[in-house]
């Protein structure tokens, strides 16, 4: 252990003194004070901290990501392409240990960093508040939108194959004489999606009824929040859709037995595809987790109310503090720089400078692109997309999906970023991906000859 | 019996990227070191010998044979705590100084931060860079990161040392320390590989030599029994007449031998000293390394390695060459196996420069040289000899940065040092 901590330190040493991190350092210490005075966003203070958090934070990864290449890369092919390696490699240091050392010493670079400026970030987004004109207003919504950590709850999506399968067979030739230019595949596709749809729309008079299990809130004090998005069949003139809402637990009134626990009971009028919030003490949700949500369509309407697949409908809780959720988004970009040490070092126990650093970034360009690249490959014509479904995707599945797990899609909006998703990207990116190449790295470089060949 | 390096049918062969063979860079060598030899592989450029190395290392994996040393892997971190390896050039980190170079390389032979603390002044102290101990060794000159890489090689106090070139780029009170220490270390039991094409240092040292050309030993064996020629004599004489000689001459003869007559030339080290001993005595500053000729105590002590070592980790100033509490194992003088004229030359290259910024000696150390008292072994060799061709030969010639005439184009850099 003396051994990897030594190769370990010498690593921070060289990548503060040779002033590759120093780069870094000093760019992020510039831009984000600039940043801080710049971001405005929408003019509001929800804006400005939304704007600050977003970019600053992203900005961090970045350019951490940039560093942890190039110096994981670097700190091992100079010893190399120096021949420094001639003098430690011939000491009683074994070469796995060597690379640990490099290894361990890149990512305390990278906590360290990481500590300073994402502290750097909290600190400003915390403090800003107050040097902001703010009103009362504000900051109550930057209370419960933004310094919270809100679990979200959507419903499930249903199955619908059945109905689906059953009403192809039922009016196929008209299917196929309306679709004519689509495939079978598409045309099941079509009709799933407007099954779907189906059972999230409430003509007039009727009502769509959400259940939900396992609801959590911190405590029975804090607000339950139902955010909604509206979709109608035919626009009113104004725009605006009315509607009846009742949260709570239904069960009691479907059973006709005394009521215990509140049912909240809203009458509102909402502008169109726009979200909107309601409000709601926790106390409606029943002891054992269970919360239903009910909407009625009153015939105020005269339309169809739908409520998109995507987003029409979520509810939200306080799950867990700020302060937690944002150290849980740091240590996800953690478990990204790890990763990419863990490469870095990888290219660099077998290619030489240059070509390591190539290398590193396609991966991190695929890697932060994967979500992309995946719909690009699902949108593609059956036999085309066969030769990338057995090539590139499986490529990209390989490969760490940065931009599925980014952190400021979490914060931003005050969501929570659970332990167990902060687990899930530890098991996959840490414990599975990194370490599987980190034994791959391991291998070549044991080895491998360090000596040039002079003769 | 167990040689301390021993190589069975070592082949490196170098190929295309087809596979195709190219080079065959070391073909079938058979090398056996005995312990406690100071050997030489000696070889024109390009002859493989540094290639045999980095094999007897693992840094490079032979195409076929084995490479063993003392009686293991070169690989093999339990063998690598018993060796001293000086590369043909000193690969440092740029951006450590002296004294963290040392202590990481302390650190990776696992040392205790005592000893490794005594270690690392000693050996300072013994390379002469005491004084620009704290600037990064990206600026050293080239002799100079040539002492840090020899210290380097000698922090765990080696059982077999491997030197390749060491000599290169030091100047010739270096060169002269290195062969010392050499000789110093083989009287321990140390053995020694050293690896050159300057002819006159191995001829100095060495107890055994190979001849290597193009990856084969061309001639392998003693060093005096290589170059002896048994068809001659020499007589060395004081100052004599012309008559003495004449009868000399006569004796001669009439045992039918013809003979030459000349006056020995100065040697070309004792007046390189000469020079830099005025140079220092007028206290002109110097950038670069301090000549000394010390070696380090724990380099040289007679005791068993751990004895002394934690008794004088436990010393309160370890660094400093222990006078009178520490009788049995006062600082050696080098053996300056020159006439005595020299050994005053040296003891004065080591006394402190006044208005100098670079380091002050040790006294004691100084005063030990002046008055040498320890046991001088009997078989020194004469280690002027062939002085001219060192100092001639290949790239060494005198550093820039020990000697003072040529200090002032070192001043800019001196700042920090």
């Amino acid at each position: 252990m003396g051994r990897i901590w030594a190769v370990a330190k010498n690593t921070i040493r060289q990548a503060l003194r040779m002033k590759v991190a120093a780069i870094f350092i000093v760019l992020l210490l510039v831009l984000l004070p600039v940043m801080g005075l710049t971001a405005t966003g929408d003019g509001t203070l929800m804006g400005r901290l939304q704007t600050f958090l977003s970019y600053g934070l992203s900005l961090t990864s970045l350019l951490l990501c940039l560093l942890t290449i190039i110096v994981a890369s670097y700190t091992i092919t100079s010893d190399i392409e120096n021949r420094v390696i001639y003098m430690v490699a011939t000491k009683p240091i074994r070469r796995h240990q060597f690379i640990l050392g490099k290894l361990l010493g890149v990512v305390l670079l990278d906590i360290g960093l990481l500590i300073l400026f994402a502290g750097g970030i909290y600190a400003t987004v915390k403090l800003l508040p107050r040097f902001q004109d703010a009103s009362e207003a504000e900051i109550a919504q930057v209370n419960s939108e933004f310094f919270t950590a809100r679990a979200s709850l959507v419903p499930p999506v249903l199955d619908v194959t059945e109905e689906v399968i059953a009403l192809y067979q039922e009016k196929e030739d008209q299917l196929k004489q309306v679709y004519s230019s689509l495939t079978q595949a598409e045309i099941l596709n079509e009709l799933t999606i407007r099954k779907r749809l189906e059972k999230r729309a409430a003509a007039v008079g009727q009502g769509v009824l959400w259940e939900f299990e396992n609801v959590k809130p911190l405590g029975a004090d804090e607000s339950l929040y139902v955010r909604f998005k509206y979709d109608v069949a035919e626009t009113p003139a104004d725009n605006q859709v009315y509607g009846r809402w009742q949260i709570g637990d239904l069960r009691q009134m479907r059973e006709g037995t005394e009521i215990k626990t509140y049912i909240a009971s809203e009458d509102r009028k909402d502008p169109l595809r726009t979200f909107r919030e309601i409000e709601i003490p926790a106390s409606v949700v029943a002891d054992d987790g269970y919360l239903a949500v009910g909407y009625i369509n009153p015939p105020l309407n005269r339309t169809v109310v739908l409520f998109p697949l995507e987003d029409g409908l979520e509810v939200l809780y306080r799950a867990d503090s700020f302060t937690a959720n944002y150290v849980r988004a740091t240590l996800v970009i953690l478990c990204r720089l790890i990763f990419l040490a863990v490469l870095g070092v990888l290219a660099a126990s077998f290619l030489s400078f240059p070509v390591a650093i190539l290398f590193c970034l396609v991966v991190f360009s695929i890697g932060s692109v994967s979500g992309f690249i995946l719909e690009a490959i699902d949108l593609m014509d059956a036999n085309i997309g066969m030769i990338y479904e057995y090539t590139i995707e499986m490529v990209v599945h390989m490969l760490p999906r940065f931009d599925k797990f980014n952190p400021t899609k979490f914060l931003v909006p005050g969501r929570l970023l659970s332990w167990s998703f902060l687990g899930s990207i530890v098991v996959s990116m840490v414990c599975v991906k990194a370490f599987l190449l980190l034994i791959l790295s391991l291998i070549i470089f044991s080895f491998r000859e360090l000596a040039k060949i002079i003769v | 019996m167990d040689y301390a390096i021993e190589t069975i049918s070592l082949t490196k062969i170098f190929s295309d990227w087809w596979g195709r063979a190219k080079v065959y860079a070391v073909d079938d060598l058979n090398l056996k070191i005995r312990p406690n030899e100071v050997f030489g592989l000696l070889g024109p450029n390009g002859s493989g010998k540094t290639t045999t190395i980095k094999m007897l290392l693992g840094l490079l994996h032979p195409t076929k044979g084995h490479a063993l040393l003392l009686g293991g892997q070169g690989a093999d971190p339990k063998i690598n705590t018993r060796i001293g390896f000086l590369p043909e050039e000193s690969y440092l980190y740029r951006f450590l100084n002296a004294r963290e170079t040392l202590d990481f390389y302390g650190r990776l032979f696992g040392l205790t931060p005592d000893v490794r603390k005594m270690r690392i002044e000693a050996l300072l102290e013994m390379v002469g860079l005491k004084a620009v101990a704290r600037r990064p060794v990206g600026t050293y000159s080239k002799g100079m990161a040539r002492r840090i890489g020899l210290a380097q090689a000698l922090i765990n106090d080696p059982d077999l040392l491997i030197l390749d070139e060491p000599t290169t780029g030091l100047d010739p009170i270096g060169t002269r320390q290195i062969k010392d220490l050499i000789l110093k270390l083989a009287e321990r039991g140390k053995t020694i590989l050293l690896c050159s094409h300057l002819l006159a240092d191995v001829e100095d040292v060495c107890d055994r030599i190979s001849i290597l050309y193009g990856g084969k030993v061309q001639s392998e064996g003693r060093v005096g029994d290589l170059l002896r020629q048994a068809d001659k004599r020499q007589i060395t004489t004081g100052a004599i007449s012309e008559k003495a000689l004449a009868k000399i001459q006569k004796i001669l003869n009439e045992e039918g031998v013809g003979c030459d007559v000349t006056s020995p030339m100065e040697k070309l080290e004792t007046f390189f000293i000469d020079t830099v001993v005025e140079a220092q005595q007028q206290a002109k500053p110097t950038s670069g390394a301090v000549s000394t000729t010390d070696i380090g105590e724990f380099l040289t002590a007679e005791e068993s390695q751990g004895s002394i070592l934690d008794r004088l980790a436990s010393t309160s100033e370890p660094e400093l060459a222990p006078t009178g509490d520490l009788k049995t194992e006062e600082v050696e003088p080098v053996e300056v196996a020159t006439p005595q004229g020299n050994q005053d030359l040296l003891s004065d290259l080591v006394k402190p420069d006044s208005g100098s910024e670079t380091e002050q000696v040790d006294s004691t150390a100084a005063a030990d040289l002046a008055a040498p008292k320890g046991p001088k072994p009997t078989e020194v060799p004469d280690v002027k000899k062939n002085v001219l061709d060192a100092l001639m030969g290949g790239d060494a010639t005198p550093d820039a940065t020990t000697s003072a005439p040529q200090e002032p184009k070192k001043d800019g850099e001196s700042g920090d040092g």
